[in-house]
């Protein structure tokens, strides 16, 4: 009975800490919804883990389009990789399951060595909040708010004081060479400053990983190379690991890892 | 916080025309509805006005049970000191005391069933307006008791009119038959059919003589400061008045429950007009809101990758119903204010439908009437429906799959 008793009470405890502390809520997460897994992830060596993981898309009556067909793979911390393969392979698909946007139909995922697999949705939102930063193909900004005030969106969602997050986020600006930019609104920047905007939201918070569905699709090749070594810049000072999507074969160059996708399953380089 | 309010307030800027349109809805909404409360309220005062300054006066006071059984017995007798302390009271600008009886009224040609009201003609002046709705002839005074005034319509019934003599009888108060020759001074045309046809008026002092009661009368009408109450009032006067318990003190509401009875109707039908402002109300919000939501589909799935809460995106859409309503109806509470300040001053002139209105006690200028309460209410309710209505298109962004608002563009 005690025994019971004990574990449970602790996990309410950091119930309510979870609000404030990201890392006792991912911790929290996968204490408990882990079990079946457990035994295979080595926690500390992979930011991310993907076990037999699969998705299928139900579109209409009884159409059934899988988008992933089992892949298993993971994501060294620090690492810089790149997914590649034709259009329809599901690269977003992975991206999106990685980053804790979407769920799986069947597999497991694990973030930092938790399962994140079936936790409900407010979770995952933390996770994202706290760990997570997302650059889209395009018009990744908030169209009302300014340069700085995008980048300051997360750590504000975060709590992060206004003067800290007002300092962080003009450096971050800065450091991505938009100084002269932080107070335009989207719609007064060029498809790549506004990329570069993008880029600096997602890194400002500092989190674990930068998920980027291609980036550079819409950027001509000077700017998309730029970009790119500004993210390779970032992946090297600040230790983020950076998971890409991408068609273009000059970013493909780049990366540290590169992983090929073809109907939904990895494949040897082609 | 302050960042989604920043968020809902651009977004209104954004797209000004919509954001134009719907406040200017809102208002108009408001402002029309305070107007139109305005109006009626105006026309209600009027009416009562127009009700009670003609004969029935605003609290009429009688010895206990005399507004039931209309009895000549149930009298106050003496009543000096009871007029004394009417006199007294700041809230009263007139009494005036009278004698009510049913009678029979007699030319050489027909008689006809009337209702016999003595009354002072100098202090009856003062709370009705009887002596000014003589169409021909001259209101009773003081000098000649033999005088009568008859309602124009029983004048011809009977076929009669000015310096013709007629009889009323009637009881007396100790039962004996009362029976007295008059001869007519004025006839009465109010409009109001149950005045013309069926009103004598005398001297109170030929009515005294005529039922035998010399020392007394069955009813003190009064007339109340135009700021007083007049249920108010009487609850008050039932408090200080002498011999209180003997006295029957009755608002205008009481004595003619009727006429209080449809104006409240009427005031029902103000609901129906509420109703269909808060449907128009909605309608615009809802419209302009969801639009604005479902064309930033693809925002909302970026607002919810990076980690914003359900709560918080329905928050911002609530902030931005909110906004509109807000502006909107202080600009309609501006609008009705300033209509109804201006028309309560110049009047809405109604000339063209008064013959219509006529029996309803309405003049052909209608002075809408301020009222801060109502336009409160208007305001509130209006507001109230523009975030209720937030709702929908709130639960909407906020249940969006992140990924699926991504992908769609
Ligand atoms: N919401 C959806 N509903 C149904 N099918 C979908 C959906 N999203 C993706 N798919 C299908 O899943 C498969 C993988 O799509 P995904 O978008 O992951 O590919 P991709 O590699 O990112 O392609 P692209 O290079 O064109 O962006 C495709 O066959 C696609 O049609
Ligand atoms: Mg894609």
């Amino acid at each position: 009975m005690r025994c019971e008793a004990q574990p449970r009470s602790e996990a309410r405890r950091t119930d309510v800490y979870v609000e404030r502390a990201p890392e006792a809520a991912t911790k929290q997460i996968a204490k408990r919804e882990s079990p079946k897994v457990k035994g295979k992830s080595i926690v500390g060596m992979n930011l991310i883990e993907t076990i037999d993981l699969k998705k299928t898309y139900s579109t209409g009556k009884n159409i059934e389009t899988p988008a992933l067909r089992g892949i298993s793979l993971s994501i060294a911390d620090k690492d810089f990789v790149v997914l590649a393969g034709p259009s329809g392979s599901g690269k977003s698909t992975l991206l999106h399951l990685m980053g804790a946007l979407d769920t799986a139909t069947q597999g497991a995922i694990l973030f930092e060595g938790r399962d994140i697999t079936n936790i409900d949705i407010h979770k995952l939102t933390t996770l994202r909040l706290h760990k997570i930063g997302f650059v889209f193909q395009a018009y990744n900004l908030i169209s009302t708010l300014t340069a700085l005030e995008n980048v300051e969106y997360t750590m504000l969602l975060q709590g992060i004081n206004r003067r800290t997050r007002r300092k962080k986020s003009i450096d971050t600006l800065q450091r991505v060479g938009l100084d002269d930019l932080i107070h335009r609104f989207p719609q007064e920047m060029s498809g790549g400053q506004q990329q570069r905007v993008a880029v600096a939201r997602a890194i400002a918070a500092e989190p674990r990983v930068v998920m980027a569905d291609e980036p550079t699709a819409n950027l001509d090749s000077k700017t998309a190379e730029s970009l790119l070594e500004l993210m390779q810049e970032l992946n090297m000072e600040k230790g983020i690991t950076f998971i890409f999507s991408t068609h273009d074969p000059m970013i493909m160059n780049k990366a540290k890892r590169l992983i090929h996708l073809k109907d939904g399953k990895i494949t040897p380089a082609a | 916080m302050m960042t989604f309010l920043k968020i809902a307030w651009r977004n209104i800027t954004r797209s000004k025309r919509r954001s134009c349109i719907t406040i200017s809805a809102v208002g108009f909404g408001v402002g029309a509805l305070i107007f139109i409360w305005g109006f009626v309220e105006g026309a209600h005062r009027q009416m009562i006005e127009n009700y009670t300054s003609l004969l029935t006066s605003d609290i009429q006071i009688h010895q206990k049970g005399f507004h039931q059984s209309q009895k000549l017995e149930t009298h106050l007798l003496n009543p000096e000191t009871l007029l004394v302390a009417l006199e007294k009271n700041a809230q009263i600008k007139a009494n005036a005391p009278r004698i009510k009886a049913v009678g029979l009224v007699s030319s050489s040609e027909s008689s006809s069933g009337v209702m016999i009201l003595g009354v002072d003609p100098e202090k009856e002046s003062s709370v009705s307006t009887l002596h000014r709705r003589i169409k021909t002839g001259a209101f009773l005074d003081m000098e000649r008791d033999s005088g009568i005034i008859l309602g124009a319509t029983l004048a011809k019934n009977l076929n009669v009119s000015i310096d013709d003599k007629i009889v009323l009888m009637s009881q007396a108060l100790d039962g004996s038959i009362a029976s007295g020759a008059f001869i007519i001074q004025g006839l009465l045309d109010t409009g109001t059919e149950e005045i013309d046809k069926g009103l004598a008026l005398i001297t109170l002092r030929a009515a005294q003589e005529l039922f035998v009661m010399p020392r007394a009368i069955s009813e003190i009408a009064i007339r109340l400061n135009p700021a007083a109450e007049s249920r108010t009032t009487a609850r008050k006067l039932k408090d200080i008045l002498p011999q209180n318990s003997d006295l029957e003190i009755l608002p205008w509401q009481e004595v003619s429950p009727s006429f209080q009875q449809w104006i409240e109707f009427d005031n029902g039908f103000i609901w129906i007009i509420v109703f269909v402002v808060m449907i128009v109300v909605a309608i615009g919000i809802l419209n302009t809101v969801l639009m604005g939501v479902l064309e930033r589909t693809r925002e909302f799935g970026i607002l919810l990758a990076l980690g914003t809460k359900r709560q918080e995106i329905i928050t911002m859409v609530a902030w931005e119903s909110f906004f509109l309503g807000t502006i909107g109806s202080l600009m309609g509470l501006l609008l009705g204010l300033a209509l109804n300040t201006y028309f309560g001053k110049t009047g809405i002139d109604l000339t063209a439908f008064t013959k219509a209105l006529n029996s309803f006690y309405i003049d052909s200028v209608i002075y809408p009437s301020l009222n801060v309460t109502h336009s409160a209410v208007s305001v509130m309710l209006v507001l109230t429906t523009s975030i209720v209505v937030s709702i929908y298109p709130a639960f909407h962004a906020a249940n969006l799959k992140p990924v699926e608002a991504i992908r769609s563009l």
